[in-house]
């Protein structure tokens, strides 16, 4: 294992340690200075370091569904400019086509030199609010393809050269790209934070010398994967196969999309190989997953179920295999079909199909399914603000949220946002909502009985009311998750669906379709609820204490822990008496346990 | 001044005592804490100061003029759950505020840990009818009927204090004002809090959690503050008794029982202002890193320009884990790192420290109360960096066989010396403290280069000059009485009290009535504080302006120090957003002119200088090769294991010139001197340690 030349491991750790620093370095640079809540809040945003060879080397704690791309992307870099890449160079990509998530997430690349060697390429990736999409939302869920979905495309395009923007790329985008002062703000935020790590390696090159940075990028690879092959070894062998279902598209498709996973875990050869080649074809939607997105979902959901402090680079990648259909939904799509929402819909479901597959090798393996799809509270809302002279606005709110999963030894995150997000964002203030936008939310709240119940417990659901105080207000959602809901494991069961209606001034609620583009006027009410997470192992078998705190805490009733967790108490919420009643709740289990075997 | 000044800082462990005398020297005295009647620790280490000085502790107590508070009872009241029976009143479908949060979580995959409890029970939370707008305008009016059926039911079911929090009451508070008056007159004598007047700023859930938490602290700060001032009277003392606060000052008592939310996290804010002092005597400049190591956690703060630095990202437990106290306070960041921590393999064979941790029991190995693990502390026991005949001040006796095992046991794993092995862990530790300074030094701003660290805390000497020399810190300060930093700091802290007010408006609209108004009511607030302050006539006064602002659409925002104390014209606008842009740039390295700013809390802040700082030395310390008082074999990766000088502290004189390899030991702290690196003792009678080595530095 250990050879003449390998590092000392004392400075092997010292050096990622450093390297960690410097990434953190980058996401604080980037989540400060951003300007559009999507990054600054919901912080759909990611910084890595990438080796000048292409591999993934440092990942920050950025949203796991940006984690496997980058070095595609660095690579296209290169292979475009190859013999005119300097210092003092930077480069944006977008391509779903060439590694990127979705177009949306603009790249940021600053190949990093050392003594006239590139070694290292710093990435900063980001969500803009604003693409220069037809529609004003960076989410076109209805695009038929590339041309109807409208994003500006830049396939490795050089934007710096001598830490000077090239004025001719942002002068297109700012001709094109919605509110472009708010664009231009994010592009600094990500470009900065891209120099900052570039400042930062030249700083840890110097420090080390070539020589010993080469030989601790070998080393840190190798340490990855030996993480990775004592993991992977610790497993049972097993083939899974999981299925799961998207919601549907009202009138394109009508059956919603079967997805599906296979992943094979072979402890012999510590590998896992995971096959994606069994999906629907491509579809005339943006629902199209890009080979990066689709990869980063199923990738981030297998680190779901590892050991938690594993490092996630090229070299514990080493230990996966990817299979791909020819042309498909998922991670292959065919131009010039859409990716527009590559990073959720999809993906969201492949991230719970994944992690709930672990969950087939037994009680303590994987995680169950949590809440999906970009509610009412998470919509992108638009308008013109009476308040300052109808000034145009446009941004995603972050209000409400989905329930997270449940574990084999915890229950579900209540600020989860979607799976591929995972509970990283911020939430909004109500009070900050109100200011920049002219609505006001009557009520923001925990939607009781809603959590998939189990020896651990999905979380609840929350539910949101909101209405324009002026003009009218248009929401853009585009939601999976309401009418396939998470799914338990090991025998917990599943949350419940989400659901949108429209309320009029007489207070009548209609539902609304799960993809949909609403025009708000005053005195109508947008009601949303989201999807709760589903629960891990038998509710009968849940720590009376747990029910007892969620009962005290309004997130179960008395009705439902009786009904399904079977215990019963005595006392009262309000006088502070409420105690579990050992005996009675024993009699009571065993009651729903016999019943359930006639 | 003629008599003694007393601060008092009681930790979780140790309650540590400086005691000023009229000749401007100081002593220091440590004890026990003792949770049950705070005073009793107190005296026990006030009893060991007295001794120093030859007299008796009612004598010490009756000849002090000032004794300054810090206290750790807020926040262990928190910490153990045993703060009053709050109830939490808001707005009619908010009830959730406090468990909804902000979000945030740590590590993306890890589904290990459960979502947090609200700091206030659910069935403890009460909604009102009532809306005031993003305007102020009233949406709905408050249902005065219900609001009073609500409070019924608080006195029906004994609540013990209660927090009021509304929506956008900082744009209009009539709605908190009545539910107040409410209170005085259905629940007379019950403490509560209105979020308006305590916090007045944007975002619900900060201004939420702070009412909550001051509102239940009240009843007990109230009875431990009262009983702690009798305690005193009783015990000879007749001066004036001030409580440290969270900004960085001090308070008067009786302020404090009405806000007692200020005296959390007192005890950390008070290291960054003792590191202010040190650095102006040593005249080291205007930048400073202040570390502060105790037994399981090590604080990092940081001074900029000769300022402290504030932040509103506060939180009583883990960052978005725990709950924000939601007011300014000095920025001090902490992290589970010392003495205690665990040193393992994992399975990839990488040597790991921490997270996991000994604590104090079992404690190191070392200890010999069962700790099987090897610690930091087992590490530089074996190393020869601890005598364990007199750590702690022979307080402690360790066991080195202990140590030595398990060491040994790590190292055959590791396939190499127990030496090597220890080395090892000690690097590693360090790499956790460097990661905790990188972090506040990038996001304030401050190049670690061009700042001096000032090291306090018991365990600071063992690794210092290594971490310094890592982040390329020339010069390290380590005062003599390092290992009660923070009650250092009390004796050089002003009484400090910040005003705020929150007026939303931009550098392109500009509301300059609004502004201007609110500016007014702050140093109204100010100078009405200022003239109710007793026995601090003619004290030198300063006044700090400054607003919470940020580019439009960015979501957090950063302080900036207004220009001028009124805003009369676009110029002055102009300068405004400009000191802005300049902030901006310092700390994230851009900036934008082209974006409107946005400018959201005002905020104003005095500092009465009750004490004058200690004036710098009026001579140079001339320069000596102290004797070593013995040598022990120490090892150190350079020269490997070898004798190594010795040096009693107490023996030295300013002016001493140590080189390294050497260790020096203090009565309450020790100082390793690493081969190449040297250290001195200046006029002022601080350990100057030179960190940058004559050869290049290794890793």
């Amino acid at each position: 294992m250990t050879d003449q030349t390998s590092l000392d491991p004392v400075l092997l750790s010292v050096m990622a340690n450093r390297l960690d620093g410097i990434v953190r370095e980058m996401t604080n640079t980037l989540l400060r200075a951003a300007r559009s809540a999507v990054i600054s809040s919901a912080r759909d945003f990611s910084c890595c370091l990438v080796t000048g060879e292409d591999e993934l080397l440092a990942p920050a704690e950025g949203l796991p569904v940006h984690i496997f791309g980058c070095h595609i992307q660095t690579a296209n870099m290169r292979r475009y400019h190859a013999g005119d890449i300097r210092r003092g160079d930077a480069y944006l990509d977008n391509d779903p086509y060439g590694g990127n998530t979705h177009p949306a997430d603009h790249t940021f690349m600053v190949p990093v030199f050392y003594e006239g060697e590139h070694l290292f390429t710093s990435v900063a990736k980001c969500h803009m609010a604003d693409i220069g999409n037809s529609i004003p939302s960076s989410y076109f869920v209805l695009a038929r393809d590339v041309y109807h979905e409208g994003a500006l495309v830049f396939p490795g395009v050089r934007i710096q050269r001598d830490f000077r923007n090239i004025e001719d790329i942002v002068r297109m985008c700012r001709a094109r790209i919605r509110v472009p002062d708010q664009w231009y703000g994010d592009y600094l935020a990500g470009l900065g934070s891209a120099r900052v790590a570039e400042r930062r390696l030249e700083e840890f090159c110097a420090k080390y010398g070539v020589p010993t940075v080469k030989r601790f990028m070998r080393d840190w690879f190798d340490y990855s994967e030996r993480r990775m092959i004592d993991n992977i070894r610790r497993m049972p062998k097993a083939r899974l196969v999981n299925k799961g279902k998207s919601d549907p598209l009202e009138g394109i498709l009508p059956g919603g999309l079967e997805l599906t996973v296979k992943i094979e875990i072979d402890p012999d050869e510590a590998m896992i190989h995971v096959d994606l080649s069994d999906n629907p074809p491509c579809v005339d939607v943006g629902l199209n997953t890009s080979l990066g997105a689709a990869t980063s979902a199923v990738v981030g959901a297998i680190f779901n179920a590892l050991d938690k402090d594993l490092p996630r680079n090229a070299g514990s990648f080493r230990r996966l295999r990817f299979t791909y259909a020819e042309e498909s939904v998922v991670a292959a799509p065919k131009f010039p079909h859409s990716c527009s929402v590559a990073t959720t819909n999809v993906s969201e479901r492949l991230v719970n199909i994944t992690q709930s597959a672990f969950a087939q090798l037994g009680d303590g393996h994987g995680l169950s399914e949590g809440g999906t799809g970009l509610g009412a509270g998470m919509a992108v809302i638009s308008g013109k603000d009476h308040r300052r002279a109808d000034a145009p606005f446009v941004n995603r709110m972050m209000l409400s949220t989905n329930g997270g999963p449940s574990s084999p030894v915890a229950d579900g995150w209540v600020n989860y946002a979607i799976p591929v997000i995972a509970g990283l964002m911020y939430r909004d203030s109500v009070e900050v909502d109100e200011l920049k936008h002219p609505i006001r939310v009557n009520a923001l709240e925990l939607v009781q009985d809603s959590a998939g119940a189990g020896r651990h417990r999905g979380a609840p659901a929350q539910q949101i009311e909101l209405t324009p105080t002026g003009n009218p207000v248009t929401a853009v959602i585009s939601c999976d998750g309401q009418h396939a809901p998470p799914r338990g494991v090991v025998g917990g069961l599943a949350g419940t669906p989400g659901a949108t209606w429209l309320v009029g001034d007489n207070g009548d609620a209609a539902r609304l379709p799960n993809v949909v583009q609403i025009t708000l006027q005053k005195g109508q009410t947008l009601r949303g609820r989201d999807s709760s997470g589903g629960g891990y192992g038998d509710p009968l078998t849940r720590d009376t204490a747990r029910v007892l705190h969620d009962v005290l805490e309004g997130w179960e009733s008395r009705d439902k822990a009786r009904a399904i967790y079977g215990v019963i108490f005595t006392g009262g919420i309000e006088d502070e008496t409420l105690a579990v009643d050992a005996s009675a709740t024993r009699e009571e289990r065993a009651k729903l346990m016999a019943a359930r075997g006639s | 001044m003629t008599g003694y000044r007393i601060s008092v800082d009681t930790g979780g462990t140790f309650t540590d005592i400086v005691v000023l005398d009229p000749q401007g020297e100081l002593h220091i005295g440590k004890s026990l804490t003792t949770p049950e009647r705070i005073f009793d620790g107190m005296a026990g280490a006030l009893r060991v100061v007295a001794e120093d000085l030859g007299i008796e502790l009612t004598r010490l107590l009756a000849g002090t003029d000032v004794l300054i508070y810090g206290t750790t009872r807020a926040t262990n009241a928190v910490v153990t759950k045993r703060t009053a029976k709050t109830a939490f009143l808001t707005t009619k479908g908010f009830k959730d505020t406090l468990t909804l949060k902000e979000g945030g979580k740590h590590g993306p995959h890890d589904y290990s840990y459960d979502y947090p409890d609200p700091y206030i029970p659910r069935r403890r939370s009460f909604e009102v009818t009532e809306r005031i707008g993003a305007e102020g305008e009233v949406v709905q009016a408050l249902n005065e009927a219900e609001a009073r059926q609500i409070l019924a039911t608080l006195k029906q079911r004994g609540f013990e204090a209660v927090a009021v929090s509304l929506l956008w009451s900082i744009a209009n508070p009539a709605h908190e004002l009545m539910i107040g008056k409410l209170i005085e007159e259905m629940l007379p004598g019950i403490p509560y809090t209105l979020s308006h007047q305590l916090v007045p700023i944007l975002r619900e859930y900060r201004r939420a959690s702070a009412t909550a938490i001051d509102a239940s602290l009240k009843p007990l700060m109230q009875k431990h503050l009262r009983e702690m001032a009798a305690d005193l009277r009783e015990a000879g003392f007749a001066g004036d008794l001030l409580v440290s606060t969270s900004v960085g000052g001090c308070q008067e008592v009786d302020e404090l029982i009405a806000r007692p939310i200020h005296t959390l996290k007192s005890g950390p804010a008070m290291a960054p202002v003792a590191g202010r002092a040190y650095a102006a005597v040593e005249k080291l400049g205007g930048n400073a890193i202040v570390c502060d190591t105790g037994g399981t956690t090590f604080d990092v703060g940081l001074v900029r320009d000769g300022s402290l630095v504030y932040t509103r990202d506060s939180w009583l437990g883990q960052r978005w884990l725990g709950d924000i106290i939601g007011t300014s306070t000095v920025d001090v960041r902490s992290i589970g790192a010392g003495g205690g921590s665990i040193a393992w393999l994992d399975a990839g064979g990488l040597l790991r420290v921490g997270p996991q941790s000994a604590g104090s029991v079992p404690g190191p190995a070392c200890y010999g109360r069962g700790g099987e693990h090897p610690t930091v502390t087992d590490a530089a026991l074996v190393l020869g960096y601890i005598d364990p005949d007199y750590f702690n001040g022979g307080r402690l006796k360790l066991d080195p066989e202990a140590a030595h095992r398990v060491i040994a046991r790590l190292a055959h794993q590791l396939g190499r010396t127990a030496d090597e092995t220890a080395a090892a862990i000690m690097v590693i530790a360090n790499e956790l403290m460097i990661k905790a300074i990188g972090e506040i030094t990038v996001n304030e701003g401050v190049n670690p280069r061009e700042s001096v660290v000032v090291a306090g805390g018991g365990a600071a000497g063992f690794n210092i000059m290594p971490i310094a020399r890592e982040l390329g810190c020339a010069t390290v300060i380590l005062p003599r009485l390092a290992s009660a930093l923070s009650a250092c700091g009390m004796q050089y802290s002003d009484i400090v009290f910040e005003a705020t007010r929150s007026r939303f408006t931009d550098d392109r609209g500009f509301d300059l009535t609004g502004v201007n108004r609110a500016l007014e009511e702050i140093e109204a607030e100010l100078l009405s504080f200022r003239q109710g302050l007793k026995g601090a006539d003619g004290a030198e006064a300063r006044v700090e302006l400054l607003v919470e602002a940020r580019y439009r659409a960015q979501v957090w925002e950063l302080d900036t120090f207004l220009p001028k104390g009124r805003i009369q014209n676009t110029a002055d606008v102009a300068a405004l957003a400009e000191a802005f842009h300049q902030t901006h740039e310092r700390v994230y390295a851009v900036r934008d002119e082209g974006s409107p700013v946005e400018l959201v809390n005002w905020k104003g802040r005095i500092a009465i200088r009750l004490f004058a700082p200690p004036p710098p030395p009026d001579f140079t310390a001339r320069s000596y090769l102290p004797k070593a008082d013995t040598k022990r074999p120490c090892f150190f990766t350079e020269t490997g294991r070898a004798a190594t000088p010795v040096y009693r502290g107490t023996m030295l004189k300013p002016g001493a010139q140590i080189a390294g390899p050497a260790i020096i030991e203090e009565p309450t702290t020790t100082i390793v001197v690493y081969p190449g690196l040297s250290a001195s003792l200046s006029a002022a009678g601080n350990y100057i340690l030179h960190c940058v080595s004559s050869q290049p530095a290794t890793a």
